[in-house]
């Protein structure tokens, strides 16, 4: 490797005006990544008539750094008031809110901060190392491997419910039903769209991501409302303590990898990314009953992999010109537009470009994190406003977001109904994420899977289609069976107890 | 129970918006105008509408205050609703969807219910292989599938009825290949398409030449034959179906177009418009870079051309089954 | 509280057996096997209905007393509030695109301040509804060039 243009790039990267782009896209993306509904894909959108005057590698250095700040940004407001945005941000609820009911709110959102940078550094060395071969590898998962690997992190996220398996498996196929209204790619036939144009394209999960969280959460919160003390929420030091980072760092170390490979598969990689991070730090901790009770390791888990995971989905974008997200799609329509094209000729016809790039998101990491850290503060005194103005401000945010989501207010009636359903499933101990996640993958699951019955024989073909499917199907049972194992084992030991799940 | 109530929704809120129009005064324009993309951004229309707005505003042909306003939703048909109740200072982009979404019986929407305005631009629409894959040519893989039309997998986007898959079934009538017998794949986008041709998961991969470019040009991929009816400057060695024999001009087209019930003088304006735009430096600068081609008719030329894809693809859709 | 506890699996049941008809009203596919379309909705269909079924049954070992949430929402006081919230979401969602983003959100977050925080606060709940709706209009219209009706 030519070490002299690695160096050339990073001067490139340090330019005054590359550095002031750089930290406009970092608090541009920050705070689209906060707001419920905006993301990196309309953030870009918004700069692309901007883009036009500038110097190529700037408008890619903005580009990329909005795309990185909205996943910094997304974690905040699902650990604040329990309200991710975004698929990426939401098994950032699962530990960072309850640290936050712990009066630690502080903490986990500068822990979540340096997660995100070691996911992110780790994601670029794995950019500069292995951009290439593994972009060549990840063309090996055609429709069998998706169509497992789907199975494999839906099963994933269904163990997840332990001791509740039967109502895990209950909202997965909800969520997998409500993937399937609108447009049937392979027959064209439009299913379930009881005949609203705006439906043809199928229900936005984002959508039904804010209605169970953030309109459930409003809703929920409705129940104490008139009894809620003033909010004397201790939110704890800004600063992390010496054990918690001893407990994050090996998750951390861990989940970086899952997410950058994932995040290089074309599909939802944010999200499955940061869910399958979660399920298996859970799945091998020793601690399990205190996850999804503020454990430290069950919020820097899932934000290293989503970092990783945005970093590793410009890998497929920029070497192939395939974008893997709507973020990535936007950015590569943007480049094309002010004369870049990526591809495979990209690292050999401009490598100053692709070095300044890989350069600008080191720095840009680190600056986010000190944004993150700065911003703190600040964020935390959300937790100061009175939940009888905080939860009309958070419903109206929730509105406009689904608004401009799809420009349509059949958006707004199907918020409604996800609220309401949120606010029964949490009530009535039903999980959630086995739901949003199969309504995240569904409508692919099922056209990879009628794909794959067209080049495969039979369903025992598409298991034994490949190497990657057979281990995806060991993984699967393995996920699935582990929970049942540890109830078997759980019962043995304890059969006095009664079930409190 | 829910269907006549939810589908009456978007026409009584369209209604609704109508009666906000303002009225007309005599002169063109007199409020804020609006191109809308029908579509989510970073697409193809969302790219032609950016593009038509850059050059406009950028020459300043365009004085008036002007946006592109994204409307995604049913390929195309919420924003075309929308258009359909505004006056003329809204126009929207289309392509061949328009067309085929009434033919498909998708949608009751048809071209006779807009003002036809300009075609702005083509693409042109090639088969690929993967180069390791060995094919010599497009009449070894005619051939092929004369000989058995399921022997080969198509991998095209974004649907079925698409130019892509019009244009495939063209190919195969002309060839003597039974339409209704192709393995079509339909994938999302063109990128994923890709995707699964240089993994090896189909065979041929129905897309336009921006998309198949730079992994020709990295020789990942052999491109066959191209839909245009002569060979293309940036393309020499890729030669045309019809040089092969079959008889096909199948342009990927976008144009512009208004609600109905335009006057004269306002159609007379967009067409100057237009006009210029379409000889502006900058628009021809990004129709190379996105490997688009100039297709630039007026409001009189799109007319009749529509009339024909029309009849055209009414054809194509018939003999494939498609028709409802 | 043994009504709202269920309601979801029997929701459920109901769910699935609207989506079986709907299922089999389905159009067949032009191209290709006619029933391909709709596979994976009688998995999922059936799925739905066994779990469902699953869950109802296992609902006898839950002890629904011991659920202080579910205790909470079935008072008659909690009912209340969290349906005069919907009342108004729904109301927002039936004005939004005739009055437009600015009148229709100054109505609803007004309404919603006024009902939950009180009257007695109206100088704090009107310069709260006021800048609101204020910036997130001028934000999202001029800023991020998102068109509001």
């Amino acid at each position: 490797m030519d070490f002299s243009i690695i160096i050339d790039g990073l001067f490139t990267a340090l330019q005054p005006i590359n550095l002031m782009w750089l930290v406009i896209g970092a608090i541009l993306g920050t705070i689209v990544g906060i707001l419920p509904g905006l993301g990196p894909a309309t953030g870009i959108a918004v700069l692309i008539p901007l883009t036009f005057g500038m110097e190529p590698i700037s408008a890619l250095i903005l580009m990329a750094a909005i795309y990185y700040g909205a996943l910094f940004g997304g974690s905040r407001s699902s650990i604040l008031i329990n309200t991710p945005g975004d698929g990426s941000s939401i098994a950032a609820t699962f530990d960072g809110y309850p640290m936050t009911k712990k009066g630690q709110a502080g903490q986990a959102m500068s822990i979540a901060a340096i997660a995100s940078l070691i996911g992110g550094v780790m994601a670029i060395f794995g950019f500069i190392f292995l951009a290439i071969p593994l972009a060549q590898f990840a063309l090996n998962f055609g429709p069998a491997e998706y169509v497992m690997l789907f199975i494999f992190a839906l099963s994933a996220v269904v163990a997840l419910s332990m001791g509740n398996i039967a109502k895990g498996f209950l909202t997965m196929f909800l969520g997998l039903g409500i993937s399937t209204i609108g447009v049937d790619l392979q027959s064209g036939v439009h299913r379930f769209t009881l005949d609203v144009p705006h439906l043809t394209d199928g229900i936005d999960f984002i959508v039904i991501i804010i209605g169970i969280y953030a309109l459930g959460e409003v809703l929920y919160n409705m129940f104490n409302i008139n009894k809620a003390k003033k909010p004397d929420q201790n939110i704890g030091s800004k600063w992390f303590t010496k054990e918690q980072w001893k407990k994050s760092l090996a998750p951390i170390l861990r989940s970086g990898p899952i997410g950058f490979f994932l995040g290089i598969l074309p599909g939802s990689g944010g999200t499955i990314s940061s869910l399958l991070a979660y399920s298996t730090q859970k799945q091998i901790a020793k601690n399990k009953e205190e996850y999804g009770k503020g454990a430290v390791e069950g919020l820097v888990a899932p934000e290293s992999a989503n970092s990783s995971a945005a970093v590793g989905s410009m890998i497929p974008m920029l070497t192939m010109a395939i974008p893997g997200s709507g973020a990535t799609a936007v950015m590569l329509g943007a480049l094309i537009m002010i004369g870049i094209q990526p591809g495979p000729l990209l690292f050999e016809n401009s490598p100053d470009l692709v070095w300044t790039l890989i350069n600008s998101m080191f720095i840009g990491n680190i600056i986010l994190v000190v944004i993150n850290i700065a911003m703190v503060g600040m964020l935390v005194k959300v937790l100061h406003t009175p939940p009888k103005v905080l939860y009309p401000l958070v419903l109206v945010l929730s509105f406009l977001g689904a608004y401009t989501l799809g420009y349509s207010t059949v958006d707004f009636y199907i918020l409604i109904l996800a609220g309401v359903l949120g606010l029964l499933l949490r009530v009535l101990n039903y999980p959630v994420v086995p739901l949003i996640l199969a309504l995240i993958v569904g409508n692919d699951m099922e056209q990879n899977f009628m794909r794959a019955t067209v080049i495969y024989d039979g369903p025992v073909s598409i298991l034994f289609a490949s190497p990657i499917t057979i281990g995806l199907a060991v993984l699967t049972i393995l996920s699935l069976s582990y929970p049942l194992i540890i109830k078997l084992l759980g019962r043995r030991k304890k059969k006095d107890h009664p079930m409190t799940m | 129970m829910w269907k006549p109530v939810l589908s009456s929704l978007p026409f009584l809120l369209l209604v609704a918006c109508s009666s906000s129009a303002s009225s007309e005064g005599t002169e063109f324009p007199t409020e804020r105008m609006e191109l809308i993309a029908p579509a989510s951004p970073g697409g193809g229309w969302d790219m032609t509408a950016r593009s038509v707005h850059r050059a406009m505003t950028n020459d300043d042909i365009i004085t008036q205050d002007f946006n592109v306003e994204n409307m995604p939703g049913g390929g195309g048909e919420v924003g075309w609703q929308y258009l359909q109740r505004q006056d003329a200072h809204s126009t929207s982009v289309n392509s061949s969807l328009l067309l085929t979404n009434n033919l498909l019986g998708q949608s009751d929407l048809s071209y006779e219910d807009f003002t036809p305005i300009a075609m702005l631009l083509t693409e042109w629409i090639a088969w690929a292989t993967a180069s390791n894959a060995d094919v010599q040519d497009a009449d070894e893989l005619i051939s092929q599938l004369q000989d058995d039309p399921e022997s080969l997998i198509f991998g095209l986007s974004p649907a079925l009825g698409s130019g892509y898959h019009l244009s495939t079934s063209q190919i195969a009538m002309l060839s003597g290949v039974e339409p209704r017998d192709l393995q079509v794949l339909v994938y999302d986008s063109g990128g994923e398409a890709m995707n699964a041709l240089l993994g090896g998961h189909i065979d041929i991969l129905v897309n336009s030449m921006s998309v198949l470019s730079s992994q020709y040009e990295a020789g990942e991929i052999d491109i066959h034959a191209v839909t245009s009816p002569e060979r293309l400057e940036m393309f020499p060695d890729v030669p045309t179906w019809q040089e092969l024999g079959v008889d096909i001009e199948f342009p990927h087209w976008r144009g512009v177009m208004g609600p109905p019930d335009m006057t004269e003088e306002e159609i007379a304006q967009y067409d100057e418009w237009f006009g210029e735009m379409a000889e502006s430096d900058q628009w021809q600068r990004d129709l190379e870079s996105n490997m688009f081609f100039d297709f630039y008719m007026d409001s009189e030329e799109t007319k009749a051309f529509l009339e024909e894809q029309d009849a055209l693809f009414n054809d194509i859709i018939e003999s494939v089954g498609l028709m409802p | 509280m043994y009504i709202i506890r269920l309601s979801l699996p029997v929701l459920f049941i109901v769910v699935s057996l609207i989506y079986a008809v709907m299922i089999f009203q389905l159009q067949p596919a032009m191209l290709g096997e006619p029933n391909a379309p709709r596979y994976f909705p009688l998995i999922i269909c059936s799925g739905i209905l066994i779990f469902s079924i699953v869950d109802l049954i296992n609902m006898r070992k839950e002890n629904v007393r011991q659920n202080e949430d579910l205790e909470m929402l079935s008072r008659k006081s909690t009912l209340k509030i969290v349906g005069i919230v919907l009342g108004f979401c729904l109301i927002y969602t039936l004005i939004f695109e005739h009055l437009g983003f600015l009148i229709s959100t100054i109505l609803f977050l007004g309404a919603l301040l006024f009902y939950l925080n009180g009257v007695k606060h109206w100088i704090l709940n009107l310069s709260v509804t006021i800048i609101t709706a204020f910036t997130t209009w001028y934000t999202f219209s001029f800023l991020l060039e998102i068109s509001l009706p």
